[in-house]
């Protein structure tokens, strides 16, 4: 059980990582929208290429 | 009348002579102008038809192209550019406000759209909020050009100046998030760590290992602690301070009193750790004031609100020269030139021109006005027919509209105060369950020491508060997502538990009861040559080119007849020749040219009468009314049946509120009530202990809306008062006040009987686990069980109909 002493603060190390990669996302703003990203996601499977396009 | 064919585009209905199609996927589908002709052969050609496919059936009329699709040129100047927009080398970035999108698809639509446009990097929007946010480069691009986009699409775009409210908004939801995280990885990590605490207490454990965990939990729970649960914290002191101390200060309590026992049983090697229990009453509070602050965000923020009502921009008259500038720069001294159909940008006089004014919107009041040199006008209201120039006196918020918006603001403020039922139930059991645990623990410490750990354990987990904290969330984001189906949306939890105790109902007239635009009542034919249809033939084609509103109830009507050589003259009529006849349209004077004598006083007349004359003399009269909604009558009848006592009130003369009262058996009618007066109304009846819910639609109703104890706006309601109202209804129907009523209701008693559940629970459970019957394992088992039976319970509400 020695090895506990050792994994959980691997664990807790780890746990601030993803603390503080979750604060970059939403600081960056990727949680601002919560839902055009669900919809969008099933709308935009044949969007021509920009170059494509008629202008 | 023809068969109800809708416009394919807006949905609204054709007009009977309109005849126009468009191809779409292969087919021919029919439209009701060609503004909407113009918008559905965009998306086509622009390879985006899976908008109609996707999209959610609109609102009749909220995607209908504006007939004026306005001149953004003016928007691609540098001076309007540094107003609406922030640089950063060659980005510039600006927020727009999209009036007139109502789904995902048109989210879609515009992003589509923009994303072949040169020179855009990114386009942000939120069909929550109706905001887009454009970064692109300007020297490609200028803003006018992705304002002409959106209006091309049907939308009605509005720039936001970059220092509007959105910032602290999204600070506040980006705050709320992470401390939402934060409690919930650490009340993972601590309910793991506290796993194994209680599988060794079954085991056995190492008295170092327990140490240890007992430490690991206190490095977790002191961020969830101080970090997630600090807006409780800051929430009491704020209610100690101001001597009013609110539900904040029993859970700070409980939180704060838990850690620091807990702190302290780790320092001392004492007994039992509650680190667990405090995380997870973080957490489940925290997931509850998120979901609501979701909620609150939902509606439409003051500033936009305020700011929708007014024209991006305006003809300033500067002497000889005339220029366009935005509505922000305008200062009070200038002169402002108004188009027929523009509204107001600013509070002042006319000093050139006369014209009727539809200040509906505004005052309630259904018939527009008629204003000439010296008249006032306020920002907001409709220029409908003439061209008129106003001297500015006062911009922004020292309008009417601007005064309006700070009342609401204040009697929001001002409503009564209201706790709602969880919290106030929860925090105390709270408090209760943490002495109850200390008093066991004491007396088990004396009568068998061995023993007291254990018990202490199994008390504290049995009443994990995990049940009464979920019984009102659950319950409540169940019923918003159905609420949501049945085409309400719910943006203030509280309005769910105000609702439900409703005892009277208090209704706006113009716009809400009624449809708000005019309709040909009665027609009476005073020459034998003609019969009804003839007359209203004749009408509609003489009022096809009018923009006032009486002309709306004509062109309805279906014509074969067209109209030549038509004249508008403001404020009394139009004329023109159809087969060689001349006719008149308008007011009684217009029509027989000789002061003809008017029944009585204005006052008497309820509807608004409006002849029609040939040279022979007068030919036809009709009424013109705004129509009762069709479900009035029955959505009045089931609030009565539900024992909630019904109120009308109105900024409408007295004549027509009277009536509608009376037709509908609405036995309190107020009429001419400024917003002050209304708010009144309410402020008397809630001291009569009265819970009261309004419903309205104009800018008017907006204080009373953010007074009542509830309040619902239709869809179609002024922006300002959608922002002050805790629901929106979406459709055009009144009906679902009553199903927003009865899921109340429902909503309710799932809450008590969830609340119920856990007290039980809890009054068997406590005994049994402080007498040492119930052992850890058993009593985590029976608090999972009473939290999954609360939630089941909650998602009852989900098949609400």
């Amino acid at each position: 059980m020695n090895i506990l002493y050792l994994l959980i603060p691997l664990a807790l190390l780890l746990l601030g990582g993803a603390v503080w990669a979750f604060f970059w996302a939403v600081g960056s703003g990727q949680f601002d929208d919560m839902d055009t990203p669900a919809v969008r996601v099933i709308m935009d499977d044949d969007k021509r290429p920009p170059d494509d396009g008629v202008e | 009348m023809a068969a109800a064919e809708q416009c394919f585009h807006c949905a609204l209905p054709i007009p009977a002579n309109c005849d126009i199609r468009v191809e779409i996927g292969g087919t021919q589908q029919p439209v009701c102008c060609p503004g909407c002709k113009a918008v559905a052969e965009l998306i086509r050609d622009s390879g985006l038809e899976r908008y109609y496919d996707s999209r959610e059936t609109p609102d009749p009329g909220a995607v209908r192209p504006p007939e004026d699709a306005g001149e953004w040129q003016v928007f691609d100047r540098d001076d309007m550019l540094a107003a609406f927009s922030t640089r950063q080398g060659d980005r510039a970035e600006a927020s727009i406000y999209v009036g007139g999108m109502y789904c995902a698809a048109c989210s879609w639509l515009i992003d589509s759209t923009l994303s072949t446009m040169t020179g855009i990097a990114s386009a942000d929007i939120s069909p929550v909020t109706h905001r887009l946010r454009v970064t692109w480069n300007p020297a490609a691009t200028g803003l006018g050009g992705i304002l002409a986009a959106l209006a091309n699409l049907g939308y009605r775009p509005q720039p936001l100046a970059p220092d509007s409210t959105e910032r602290p908004e999204r600070g506040e939801q980006r705050a709320a998030l992470k401390r939402l995280l934060v409690a919930s990885l650490g009340m993972m990590q601590v309910m793991m760590f506290a796993v194994a605490l209680y599988s060794g207490e079954f085991q056995g454990i190492d008295a170092k290992m327990e140490r240890f965990l007992r430490l690991v939990s206190f490095i977790v729970t002191t961020p969830v602690v101080f970090y997630s649960a600090r807006p409780f914290f800051a929430g009491a002191i704020r209610g100690i301070r101001a001597r009013k101390p609110g539900m904040d200060l029993p859970v700070s309590i409980a939180i704060g009193s838990a850690y620091v026992a807990s702190v302290y049983a780790t320092y001392t090697n004492g007994p039992a750790v509650w680190y667990d229990s405090v995380t997870m009453f973080v957490f489940f509070l925290t997931v509850a004031r998120y979901l609501e602050m979701r909620a609150r965000h939902r509606s439409i923020d003051r500033s936009t609100a305020l700011s929708s009502l007014l024209p991006n921009t305006a003809t300033r008259i500067d002497g000889d020269a005339r220029q366009l500038v935005a509505v922000s720069q305008l200062v009070a001294g200038d002169r402002v030139r108004v188009r027929a159909g523009e509204s107001f940008p600013a509070d002042g006089a006319i000093i050139d021109g006369v014209s009727s004014v539809d200040e509906s919107l505004l005052t309630g009041e259904s018939a527009p006005r008629q204003k000439s040199i010296g008249d006032t006008v306020v920002a907001g209201s409709i220029n409908l027919d003439g061209v008129v120039d106003m001297h500015v006196e006062k911009t922004g918020v020292d309008t009417t509209l601007g005064m309006i918006g700070r009342l609401s603001e204040r009697a929001r403020y001002a409503r009564p105060t209201f706790v709602n039922l969880a919290d106030r139930i929860a925090s105390y059991i709270v408090v209760a369950i943490l002495v109850i645990a200390a008093v066991v623990a004491t007396t088990w410490y004396v009568i068998d020491a061995d023993r007291a750990f254990v018990i202490t354990l199994s008390v504290l987990v049995v009443t994990c508060p995990c049940a009464l904290a979920l019984a009102t969330p659950a319950a409540f984001a169940a019923a918003g997502s159905r609420l949501a189906d049945l085409h309400l949306l719910v943006t203030n939890g509280n309005a769910i538990e105000m609702l439900s105790k409703a005892t009277h109902v208090v209704f706006d007239k113009t716009g809400t009861l009624t449809r708000g635009a005019p309709e040909v009542v009665r027609t009476t034919v005073q020459d034998e040559h003609f019969i009804e249809a003839d007359c209203l033939q004749i009408a509609a084609a003489l009022e096809v080119a009018s923009t006032h509103p009486i002309a709306r109830a004509f062109v309805k009507h279906e014509t074969a007849l067209r109209a030549s050589d038509l004249v508008v003259t403001v404020g009394a009529g139009v004329e023109g020749v159809i087969d060689g006849r001349r006719w008149k349209l308008g007011s009684a004077d217009f029509v027989t040219e000789m002061p003809a004598p008017m029944p009585t006083g204005e006052s008497d007349v309820a509807t608004t009468q409006v002849f029609l004359g040939s040279e022979r003399g007068v030919v036809g009269a009709f009424e013109i009314d705004d129509a009762l909604r069709d479900d009035a009558h029955n959505t009045l009848k089931l609030i009565e049946k539900m024992g909630i006592s019904t109120s009308l009130v109105s900024g409408d003369s007295e004549a027509p509120v009277n009536r509608i009262a009376t037709t509908l058996g609405i036995g309190d009618a107020r009429s001419g009530c400024s917003p002050d007066d209304k708010l009144a109304t309410i402020r008397t009846l809630q001291k009569a202990g009265e819970v009261v819910v309004m419903v309205g639609d104009g800018i008017n109703d907006a204080p009373v809306l953010a007074g009542a104890d509830a309040s619902i706006a239709p869809s179609h309601a002024a922006s300002l008062a959608q922002s002050s109202a805790d629901i929106l209804m979406l459709g055009n129907l009144l009906q679902p006040i009553v199903t927003a009523l009865r899921a109340a209701r429902q909503t309710m008693r799932v809450v008590r009987q969830n609340l119920g559940w856990a007290i039980v629970y809890n009054i068997v459970a406590v005994p049994l686990a402080a007498t040492g019957f119930v052992p850890p394992w058993l009593a985590a088992i029976g608090m999972s069980a009473s939290s999954l039976i609360v939630v089941l319970n909650a998602l009852r509400l989900s098949r609400f109909e």
